[in-house]
């Protein structure tokens, strides 16, 4: 319920909202979180919990909230998983829990056997069986998160790139006093101030009421940061809503920004970000993360209504509601006094039990005392009770041990118990510096006994902590806590000579006087006390994993699933240790935590993919001459980010159609392609030739002036990895082609050989892809239209042979003309300056229809060259292929002085045996059947022996013809093997194919010179 | 996400623009011939991995294309030092 005139500093009554959860609307007003609108409104049951479908609340009031899971939105603006507490109102906002509390469920009804569905229960139960496969599906379904979304994402998402010489993260007390003392005592220094809420103040906010001089701070060095941030040229940024959850190396620290609005705003038709993913890269970082409460342990602790103790006073200051009329605060700490203390100012009913024995009380105790508040010292919550929301709780006298036997705690319980009423539970069992950030990079933890918490490690390169993450609790304690640790960052920067320090007291340390671990092994041993709330983690869940021999802190997370989800233990898992511990008889620095990795919270994939969606997922690589692809109506294949003309369809055509027409006019009467998308490298200097016969397999050093040679590339491991035409222009200069795809990482390695073993050689190479087009021109009928094109080159056949090229003009235009072929077929390549590839390609195709020439497309160029046995990189072969493998043995010159890449390799044992995978052809027996690409070659004993690596229907033979990769395949010519295939309809189905030569057509090369 | 200074063109940029290319000082064997399979295999696959101070070498793929020098701990990703190639070799690195 809203706490009537309360005078909430960040709620603004004159703005009412009105939003829907769970399919009922109800108001709240602007400065609401959703959680905070749903109190207001009396909501008790935020979602169902994941394993057990248990009714759950709320338990914390930010971050560190495991239960009010939901999802917001619908269809394109569909978000999973978010946290109530962290979700801020805006008008119009639907949400429903990730798991409906108000519905029938399953996990729910079944509860009498939950005892019997311990960790480990799904594996034992089902994966051990073998019987997952069958019950998958339905288990899967019943789990507690959110649907996964269905839709594209309407919304936008911004990536921010940002510099800066300070990050600091967090805006509480310490991260404001930091940032002032940074900007005050540097002239220079850039700072960026990070902070999950809507605005600066962090815990300070809840001390507002109870101490004003909190107010007048908080006014005041707001003001001040406001006043630095609106200078002209300001070295201050602020990002509120803005989580930093993720630190990696190099200071480089990933913050997600949430738009205030919870929406993408259209303003002037720019659509703004619904969040925003900041990249920031920093000089020095301060972590001001402060220190996350953990809840007190016992029986039934999850029911709705028991949260912790910061958080109930976090909604009555900050947001004016509270979800309970008779409240039990119990803590083993002082921090329950504050919120006690709160609570009776506002007139609410409630009652303090202490865990610790009485004695040497704090002053806040005895104000606590002095103002009427019932306390309880010396107390034990054994048990919460009510079937889904706290109606009461059973407490206990504890008593100390002097000695306490192995296995036992140093608490016992008297066996009397009392029963209270209450309808609201708040707990504090201390608190847990928020370290997660700062170990996300190496940074490591220690447990510290004085202030029962894991803290972060003292000293880490160009990183300070300060505040509540270092135990500094109280806020005139952090604030001069934050006041050294910025000096002590100056100091290192060099921008102040020495640092001002100012000292701190032992005590404030441990301000609120955190008492060790309260784990008594009476209520440790009982069920249904949950260490982890997201996660359904109990302790006998712990001491189960314990048993069956999980000694690892590490261990026992996965084996339980403690810490897991978007939750990231942020409350229980420290509790977990403390529970592992007690179980284990070890103390807790022995125990350790396990280890803390990105992402501290949920971040939405939306962010991370940022405007690259899209067109602009990848870039989109188009040759000079595509605008007449796309007038053709060709369909496009994307290789490398090239687009390249799949197949041109005429008439409706469907591929089979189309191909199979192109096909025909090259090898009947002529074809033109685009093959500008071959990668170029122009490679000068007096050594080119040495260079290019180092790193091809074949001989380059006769090569003369005016010809063209096919080489093969190798790795040092005998592999191959590309292959191309090389063009000699001159002796020192030549041009080298590699496959589409392999045009950059060909380049790269081309360098990475002169510049790191062969620096010694006169070569340069440039990448010159982009520079050239290049237009094919193939088919038998080919002589006759370049003669039509080019008069200043002799075609004649015996005068311009095959693999040789000659410079011409090209109707008007400069060209080289190779004559090289992927087809078999008489076929010229004209090369031009790129800004004419248009020009010619049009030039070509109206030249060309007496001929009745046909542009074809990539598919067309497998076919032809599949017809011909030729390999294409990377289909045929996947990196793990030799030359001999691929039947190309006449491709390794014997006689070169120098030891080419990959020769060595080619000698040893292991690339020499009979059993390699080796490229052949097959046939299939019904030759109208064309098996898919990656079918299996079985034996007899149905074990792969090869796959199928390229698939086609010729049309010039009338048949389907394949290439293979089959184990020993050369020595298995005109055997037969079965492929296993799938067939629509049919299922699995055997096909036998005989195997044969890799080459189908033209087994002569008698088409090459074409028709006279 | 590492800071690396390219020593060509005198910048602190991201790892983005930048591709790792292995352990530095493997030289290529003056007479692949002559060695056993043993010892061309330690050259074409066997790597110290190195934990500490590790020399690798880097190339700047979407700036300068050059090939350097970078002297890394392989236990807090710390660079330590870059360097040309000209600068250092497999005698002088340290």
């Amino acid at each position: 319920m809203r706490i009537a005139n309360h005078k909430s500093s960040l709620i603004d009554y004159s703005k009412p909202l009105s939003f829907i959860f769970n399919n009922k609307s109800y108001k709240g007003y602007q400065g609401d979180s959703l959680a905070s609108a749903l109190i207001a409104n009396n909501v008790l049951y935020f979602a169902r919990s994941f394993k057990y479908g248990r009714k759950r609340g709320l338990m914390g009031a930010g971050v560190e909230e495991p239960n009010a899971l939901v999802s917001l939105e619908i269809g394109g603006r569909y978000t999973p998983n978010m946290k109530a507490t962290e979700v801020m109102l805006y008008d119009g906002l639907s949400a429903v829990s990730s798991s409906n509390p108000n519905s029938f469920d399953f996990r729910a009804m079944i509860k009498p056997v939950h005892r019997f569905m311990p960790a480990g229960f799904y594996y034992k139960t089902f994966i051990k069986q073998k019987v997952w496969s069958l019950v998958e599906d339905s288990l899967r379904s019943l789990s507690g998160f959110s649907k996964a979304p269905s839709e594209v994402d309407e919304d936008v998402y911004d990536h921010v790139f940002q510099h800066t010489e300070i990050l600091i993260v967090g805006g509480g007390v310490a991260g404001i006093t930091a940032a002032l003392e940074v900007l005050n005592h540097s002239k220079s220094a850039r700072v960026i101030l990070v902070d999950e809420r809507e605005n600066l103040g962090g815990e300070l906010i809840n001390e507002f009421s109870t101490d004003e001089s909190s107010f007048a701070w908080h006014k005041d060095n707001v003001k001040k940061l406001l006043k630095f941030k609106n200078e002209e040229n300001s070295r201050l940024k602020i990002l509120t809503s803005a989580t930093a959850y993720a630190w990696y190396d190099h200071n480089y620290i990933e913050v997600l920004q949430t738009n205030a609005t919870g929406q993408s705003t259209l303003s002037e038709g720019v659509q703004s970000a619904r969040k925003a993913l900041h990249k920031i890269r920093a000089g020095e970082v301060i972590l001001a993360t402060g220190a996350h409460e953990r809840p007190m342990l016992f029986e039934t602790n999850d029911l709705a209504n028991i949260m912790l103790s910061q958080s109930v006073r976090r909604y009555l200051e900050e947001f004016g509601v509270i979800s309970g009329k008779k409240v039990i605060l119990y803590g083993n700490n002082d921090s329950i006094y504050s919120t006690a203390i709160d609570l009776n100012n506002n007139s609410i009913n409630c009652k303090v039990i202490d865990a610790r024995a009485p004695g040497g009380e704090s002053e806040i105790v005895l104000k606590a005392k002095d103002s009427g508040i019932d306390v309880l010292q010396g107390y034990a919550v054994k048990k919460a009770k009510g079937t889904s929301s706290i109606t009461g709780i059973e407490i206990s006298k504890v008593e100390l041990q002097s000695k306490p036997p192995h296995w036992q705690s140093k608490w016992r319980l008297n066996k009397d118990t009392q029963t209270l009423e209450c309808d609201l539970l708040a707990t504090s069992g201390g608190f847990n510096p928020v370290v997660h950030l700062d170990c996300h990079c190496g940074g490591k933890t220690y447990f510290d006994e004085y202030s029962q918490s894991f803290l972060p490690q003292k000293e880490r390169k160009n990183r300070k902590v300060c505040g509540a993450v270092n135990s500094v609790g109280f806020w005139k304690d952090a604030i001069v806590d934050a006041k050294n640790k910025a000096q002590q960052t100056l100091e290192s920067m060099g921008e102040v000579k020495k640092a001002s320090i100012q000292p701190l007291s032992k005590e404030c340390l441990n301000y609120y006087k955190v008492d060790r671990f309260f784990t008594p092994i009476e209520i440790l041993n009982k069920p249904k006390v949950f260490i982890d709330m997201q996660n359904d983690v109990t302790t006998l869940d712990v001491a189960l994993a314990i048993r069956e021999g999980y000694q690892s802190i590490e261990h026992i997370k996965r084996y339980t699933a403690m810490g897991f989800g978007t939750d990231q233990g942020k409350t229980g898992n420290i509790n977990g240790i403390a529970v592992a511990a007690e179980f284990l008889d070890v103390p807790m620095s022995e125990v350790g935590t396990t280890t803390f990795r990105p992402a501290y919270t949920g971040v939405d994939f939306g962010a991370m993919a940022g405007r690259e969606v899209g067109d602009f997922f990848d870039p989109q690589r188009y040759t000079t001459i595509h605008d007449s692809h796309v007038e053709s109506g060709a369909e496009f294949e994307v290789v490398g980010q090239w687009y390249r003309p799949w197949f041109y369809p005429k008439h409706g055509e469907d591929m089979h159609q189309a191909v199979n027409r192109e096909c025909r006019a090259v090898r009947k009467s002529l074809g033109m392609m685009d093959a500008s998308t071959l990668g170029k490298i122009d490679v000068q200097g007096k050594d080119a030739r040495e260079f290019l016969s180092r790193v091809y397999t074949n001989a380059w050093m006769k090569l003369a002036p005016g010809s063209c040679r096919y080489g093969l590339m190798c790795n040092e491991k005998g592999m191959i990895i590309d292959d191309g035409v090389s063009t000699c222009i001159n002796d020192n200069h030549f041009i080298m082609t590699t496959t589409t795809g392999g045009a950059a990482s060909v380049y790269s390695t081309l360098e990475m050989w002169l510049q790191t073993e062969w620096s010694d050689l006169d070569v340069h190479l440039n990448s010159v892809t982009d520079q050239f087009s290049t237009v094919a021109v193939v088919g038998p009928n080919a002589r006759k239209l370049m003669e039509i094109l080019c008069q200043d080159v002799d075609f004649n056949k015996d005068s311009f042979k095959f693999m040789q090229w000659r410079p011409g003009t090209v109707c008007g235009v400069n060209a080289r003309i190779m004559r090289i072929s992927f087809s078999g077929e008489l076929a010229y390549e004209i090369n031009v300056e790129a800004n004419y590839g248009r020009f010619i390609w049009d030039q070509v195709a109206i030249a060309g229809r007496p001929w009745n020439i046909t542009p074809y497309g990539t598919e067309s160029m497998h076919v032809l060259r599949a017809e011909k046995g030729f390999i294409i990189v990377g289909q045929d072969t996947d990196g793990s292929m030799t030359p001999m493998d691929v039947n190309m043995n006449w491709i390794l010159a014997k006689d070169k002085p120098f030891s080419y890449i990959g020769r060595r390799s080619f000698s040893i044992s292991a690339l020499n045996t009979n059993d390699r995978l080796q490229l052949v052809g097959l046939l299939t027996k019904d030759d109208q059947v064309v098996m898919p690409e990656g079918a299996h070659i079985i034996s007899n004993k149905g074990v792969s022996i090869g796959y199928v690596t390229s698939s086609y229907y010729s049309p010039a033979l009338g048949r389907s013809i394949a290439l293979a990769q089959l184990k020993g395949g050369l020595s298995k010519m005109t055997e037969t093997v079965l492929v296993k295939i799938v067939q629509e309809k049919q299922g699995l189905k055997e096909i036998p194919c005989e195997v044969s030569s890799s080459v189908f057509y033209d087994i002569n090369g008698e088409k090459v010179d074409g028709n006279e | 996400m590492f800071l690396i200074d390219c020593p060509y063109c005198k910048e602190s940029r991201d790892q983005n623009e930048f591709s790792p290319a292995g352990e530095a000082f493997i030289a290529r064997p003056q007479n692949p011939e002559a060695l056993s399979d043993e010892e061309w295999a330690d050259y074409v696959f066997y790597r110290t991995n190195h934990k500490g101070d590790h020399w690798e070498q880097w190339v700047h793929t979407a700036g300068c294309r050059k090939y350097f020098l970078v002297k890394r701990s392989t236990i807090s990703h710390e660079i330590i030092q870059v360097s040309t190639f000209g600068e250092i070799d497999s005698e002088n690195a340290s």
